[in-house]
């Protein structure tokens, strides 16, 4: 009989991801988005958990809908969720469990299990996991790897500065050798005897910033709200009637549920449009002109933007043109964006990448700008490598840049997972898997020797 | 290897309700021949299932045989006499038996031993009692053996016709009509008890009875994991040892069935619905997704409506001409309904959800009203001449009412009645008939059975292969009238209920004469239904319902499967094919045979998610100079292609290459487009035509013909040239992980 094959996990801050190692797309992908009905009589996470797709997107009085990655904001207002955040152990273990055994396989515990991680994961995390996995799950095997790393791989580069412009953050990591670099570029070897406590400036060059999908949802609703547009989600309507005075809009047919839906549901429910627009209107300026900073005003421009209709769920119908780039130009303009910032106003993403290839020593500089691998999901934008790699070239004018990114989508949506595939399935993985027994022995701590 | 044969070859369906089966490709493939339901009984001993539910005889009782044998049974169960009655019949399944008296029967409830995951709880106390009378009872050294050997020996067993002598010497007998303490092994696709399942599948070998050559295909359900299929395979290879074996997806399946590349399948069971995208004959796994609304769902809306009415009557309500959903502007007679004008949309999208998309479907009605007479079954249980008497003379006065009814008024269609009545078939059990009558077992005469059991209906034909105590095909309708799935059994008279929408709409031009005409061949039809629903043991009552019967679909169960075909469409990576998908929807499964349901489903989705069509394109009057066309760099967005993870649909992509080659001409988009927002369109895929025995059949059932397709594309066809199938070495090399490698 064959080794029983081992199972790839790759949770995003959007959708978790899980398929067999060896595979070249995961089995199941569930939002990492989950809903929370309150429900005294189970108190473990104050109310009953809905996870899954279905279970998120049925209408059920009280439901709140939440990430784990940031418990207790409303979706609207996760700016940055990501796994150094991540608080609801409880929760996500759950998530993990449902996208095994959802398709995969009733049987945890006779898989090996690989997890990625981003770069900043914290070392509390990193134990956390490792504690789960073995505890909950009773898995016979064990690593986590950094998606950074897969993703290289996903990209048949072992060396390459990787761009994943995914749902909560977009960052950039120089990966060589299949190792994110590190300070003083310590040997892979050396790095797995000697125990080092975690500290995120361990690595070079890795940076991140929130400037990504989420943060594109988030300004494009603001961008609607401003606009006039009521944002009223498919399941709250009966029926829609189209039109296209915002002045005069028609009555709008409600779906009678008896109660209010959760205001994070209904949020939520709205990502699903905006979702939807991302994919069909939304346009990144790739023009050799900048943006103009007022589009009503965009004066002498070279050639006009292609004008694209989009009907909205109660069937208000708008012409849009220039302002189909406004949301995704503050991904690279943030000054620009539609919802001004609370906080500090963020670098641009290619002004971030600079920074990171600022910080890297001279002799691998040319070699990383030549392998750049863009991924993540944000990134299928039309456009959008385009306007990347125009940036780049503007900022370094010596060496040769060149991107790289899949032609196709599956790829560019699950290139971590596909790296972890990759990974967990070629023969020399064997001499990493972190036993059962060693975690017996050593405890969560394991990790942190064996997996850096 | 030999090749495999065409009639070899084993087809399994697994379903929540019924499991489809079929031994043989025929030149023109068929409905399925063997329809046996997905439950099984707790048998004698722990860990045995029997796929009837089984009684000891009590003392005193006559039981008769398949054969022809009466038994009394004696002290303690045991048989103290046989004799011989008439002629034997062919039937075992007609096996019957009568009570001495009323008490009896309350004892005759007790289950011996319920084993497993045994559900209900009602029959316990009777239970322990006949339990307890076991304990007393010497075992035979033969049952202590089986009842040591490992589990799946006894599903084995489990399966063996029990109707003589048990195991302990005592009498049992197969009740066909007792579901009490039935165990249904899958639940919503979920195969919920695996010994059950294991049995089941064993039942339907046996029955099938296959050579040593036969390989197997089975249907998976979508929700099926990794394990439960490696689970299957091994117990296939280890426990049937069949040759050969492959799962076909059921949503792959039902796409074969319809041929066509790109496809959104909307296939509606018992408790839950699958909706799968398919791209390039590639199931899109990330998207599909399962939803906890079927064709039950409308009986539970309905039982809310109708709360006076039993779950039997509301299946049947639900299978017959009266109800139906009323397509947008034909309002519910007698009802001010603002809502529903609501729901009336802008002319030009109504039209293409009711004109253009979807023929409605005159003939398979007439289809339907020609197969009542051939499924119409008779029971085998025989009522009491008393009884008989009882019957007739209802049916007397009925039909003098309706022959009264037929002179006088006008014909008014099913949609323009504020009420409505349906005829509802009772199944009347053999104790309540068979009271009073002591010592005189009845004999069912072949004779009989053919007079009432005329040319064999689409599914009937199993009778004469089964030859064991399982209702299947025919028998199964009658058995249990409400689970018939093709509904035409409930449908009682026509005549009386008027015609359906559907009907009135295309039967416009009928005149007076013709339309007499069929009342009169209606009420001779019916006149005979009674006379056969005297003999056989049925009792009919007419019940009578108001508007509730268009409302079946308004708990919500439209909008949940709208929704959620559009997330699994919108999860289509690429986005280029998505409106490929909207373009030939699928929807299939025994759960949408309710009339209107589909239309309604279609318009449901139109309504809501359908955009108009300057929304999903670019306004050509201003396209543009600076779209790019992609650069040599690689780094623009994403082409589609076709990105195919799965091996087995590349074998059926190769068989569906010369149909699909002109469709899959015609679709190259140009791919530096930014696609544009769907559907803009919605059309329901065309059924195919050249499967002439499933037009009467209705295509419902459809996976069953992809399953046959599948079959003779795996095994006959390529003849594992292409790995489609798991072959005999494959498991010893690979063991039960062989299936995924396929
Ligand atoms: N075609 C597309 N165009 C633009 N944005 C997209 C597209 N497809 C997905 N997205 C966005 O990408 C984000 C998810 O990215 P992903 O890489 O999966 O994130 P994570 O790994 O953090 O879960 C979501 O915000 C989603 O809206
Ligand atoms: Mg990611």
């Amino acid at each position: 009989m064959e080794a029983i094959s081992a199972l790839v996990l790759d949770p995003g801050t959007n959708t978790t991801r899980c398929g067999f190692a060896g595979e070249d797309t995961p089995k199941t992908c569930v939002p990492t988005y989950y809903g929370i009905v309150p429900d005294p009589e189970t108190p473990k996470y104050f109310g009953s958990l809905k996870i899954g797709e279905n279970a998120v997107s049925s209408v059920i009085d009280g439901m709140e809908i939440r990430n784990p990655m940031n418990d207790g904001i409303g979706t609207s207002q996760l700016v940055h969720i990501s796994w150094a955040g991540l608080e609801n152990w409880e929760v996500t273990t759950e998530i993990w469990r449902h996208c095994i055994e959802y398709k995969l396989s009733s049987r945890v515990e006779e898989h090996p299990l690989l997890v990625t991680e981003p770069i900043w994961n914290p070392l509390k995390n990193r134990e956390r996991t490792t504690e789960i996995v073995f505890e909950d799950f009773n898995v016979p095997a064990y690593f986590l790897v950094k998606s950074a790393v897969c993703e290289s791989f996903a990209n048949s580069k072992p060396s390459s500065l990787v761009i994943d412009v995914g749902h909560a953050n977009t960052s950039v990591t120089p990966v060589v050798d299949g190792i994110p670099l590190r300070k003083g570029r310590i040997h892979l070897l050396q790095s797995r005897v000697s125990y080092r406590p975690f500290s995120h400036n361990l690595y070079t060059g890795s940076e991140r910033t929130p400037l990504a999908g989420l943060h594109l949802t988030t300004q494009l609703r603001h961008q609607f709200s401003e606009m006039g547009i009521r944002m009223t989600p498919w399941l709250m309507l009966k029926s829609k009637t189209t039109y296209t005075d915002l002045t005069n809009p028609p009555q709008l047919r409600l779906r009678d549920y008896g109660f209010q839906p959760h205001q994070s549901f209904i949020e939520y429910q709205q990502d699903r449009f905006i979702h939807e627009f991302k994919e069909s209107m939304s346009e990144t300026w790739a023009e050799p002109r900048s943006f103009p900073a007022d589009i009503n005003n965009p004066g002498d421009m070279l050639r006009p933007m292609a004008e694209k209709s989009y009907e909205f769920p109660d069937g208000y119908q708008r012409r849009f043109m220039l302002d189909r780039c406004v949301a995704t130009e503050s991904l690279f303009n943030p000054s620009l964006s539609p919802k001004p910032f609370t906080g500090d106003t963020p670098k641009g993403i290619a002004e971030m990448i600079k920074d990171s290839v600022d910080h890297l020593d001279a002799d691998i500089r040319a070699n990383m700008l030549s392998n750049i691998v863009v991924v993540g999901a944000t990134s299928l934008l039309y456009r959008f490598n385009e306007r990347l790699s125009q940036d780049l070239v503007a900022m370094f004018p010596g060496p040769r840049v060149k991107l790289q990114s899949s032609g196709q989508t599956p790829e560019r949506k699950y290139s971590a997972w596909l790296g972890g595939s990759i990974l967990a399935s070629c023969g020399a993985f064997h001499q990493l898997w972190i036993s059962k027994q060693e975690y017996d022995e050593i405890g969560s701590n394991i990790i942190e020797r064996r997996a850096k | 290897m030999p090749p495999f044969r065409d009639d070899h070859i084993l087809l399994i369906a697994p379903g929540s309700t019924w499991t489809l089966a079929q031994l043989g490709l025929p030149e023109s493939f068929t409905p399925a021949k063997f329809r046996i339901p997905s439950r099984m009984f707790p048998g004698v001993e722990e860990g045995q299932y029997l796929p009837n539910k089984i009684h000891e005889v009590q003392e005193g009782q006559e039981l008769l045989l398949g054969n022809g044998n009466v038994v009394t049974a004696g002290p303690g169960g045991k048989p103290s006499k046989k004799r011989k009655v008439g002629e034997p019949t062919s039937k075992p399944s007609t096996t019957t038996q009568t009570t001495t008296n009323g008490s009896a029967s309350t004892a005759n409830e007790a289950v011996k031993k319920p084993t497993g995951d045994a559900k209900p709880a009602e029959a316990k106390g009777d239970t322990a009692m006949a339990d307890a009378a076991d304990g007393a009872e010497p075992h035979d050294d033969d049952a202590d053996e089986e009842g040591n050997d490992e589990d799946e020996d006894q599903e084995m067993n489990g399966t063996k016709d029990k109707d003589e002598d048990g195991a302990d010497g005592k009498i049992y007998y197969d009740d066909d009509f007792d579901e009490e303490g039935a165990i249904w092994c899958i639940e919503q696709g979920r195969i919920v008890n695996w010994e059950c399942f294991f049995a089941l599948l064993l039942h339907v070998y046996e029955q099938i009875n296959p050579t040593f050559h036969t390989p197997i295909l089975m249907i998976s359900q979508p929700c099926w994991t990794c394990t439960d299929k490696e689970r299957i395979c091994q117990f296939i290879f280890e426990k049937i040892k069949a040759p050969g074996f492959c799962m076909m997806d059921a949503a792959a399946a039902i796409s074969a069935a319809y041929g066509i590349p790109h496809s959104l399948v909307i296939d509606i069971g018992y408790e839950k619905t699958d909706i799968t995208a398919i791209v390039e004959y590639d199931i899109q796994e990330l998207g599909r997704t399962t939803v906890p609304v079927g064709g039950n769902s409308l009986n539970k809306h309905l039982q809310k409506l109708l709360p006076h009415l039993s779950e039997d009557e509301i299946e049947q309500l639900k299978h017959s001409n009266i109800c139906e959903i009323l397509p947008p502007g034909i309002p519910i007679p007698g009802e001010e309904d603002i809502e529903r004008d609501a729901l009336l949309l802008p002319p030009e999208i109504s039209t293409v959800g009711m004109g253009g998309v979807l023929p409605p479907k005159a003939p398979e009605e007439e289809g339907n009203e020609e197969e009542e007479e051939g499924v119409t079954n008779i029971a085998a249980i025989v009522a009491s001449g008393k009884t008989q008497e009882y019957l007739a003379k209802k049916e007397k006065e009925k039909a003098d009412k309706r022959a009264g009814l037929a002179a006088g008024e006008k014909r008014l269609p099913n949609y323009k009645r504020e009420k409505n009545t349906f005829s509802f078939v009772e199944k009347v059990h053999e104790q309540a008939l068979g009271e009073g009558k002591e010592d005189n077992p009845v004999e069912v005469h072949d004779g009989e059975k053919m007079d009432v059991d005329p040319a064999p209906a689409a599914n009937g034909e199993p009778k004469s292969a089964v030859d064991a105590p399982n209702p299947s095909g025919a028998d199964a309708s009658a058995a249990e009238p409400q689970t018939n799935p093709d509904g035409s059994k409930p449908d009682g008279e026509p005549a009386k209920q008027g015609p359906s929408l559907m009907e009135s709409m295309f039967s416009g031009t009928k005149d007076d004469d013709e339309a007499k005409r069929a009342q009169e061949k209606a009420l001779r039809r019916e006149e005979k239904k009674r006379q056969e629903a005297a003999q056989s043991g049925e009792k009919r009552k007419e019940i009578e319902v108001g508007t509730e019967r268009f409302k079946a679909a308004e708990g919500g169960i439209l909008e949940a499967l709208a929704d959620a075909a559009h997330r699994v469409v919108s999860s289509v990576d690429d986005i280029s094919k998505r409106s490929d998908c909207w373009d030939n929807l699928i929807i299939a499964g025994n759960g949408c045979r309710l009339r209107g349901f589909k239309d309604a489903l279609v318009n449901t989705i139109i309504a809501k998610y359908q955009v108009s069509p300057s929304s999903s394109g670019m306004f050509t009057s201003e396209i543009p100079s600076n779209i790019p066309t992609p650069s040599g760099t690689g780094t623009n967005t994403p082409q589609p292609s076709a990105y195919s993870s799965q091996q087995p649909n590349a074998l059926l992509l190769q068989a569906a290459a010369n149909n699909a080659a002109a469709a899959a001409s015609s679709h190259h988009h140009s791919s530096s487009a930014h696609y544009p927002q769907t559907p803009s369109s919605l059309k329901i895929a065309k059924i195919p035509e050249y499967f002439p025995e499933w037009k009467d059949a209705g295509f419902e059932e459809c996976v069953f013909l992809g399953a046959q397709l599948g079959a003779k594309i795996y095994f006959v066809a390529d003849q594992g040239l292409n790995k489609g199938f798991v072959t005999r070495a494959d498991y010893n090399s690979q063991g039960p992980q062989a299936i995924h490698n396929i």
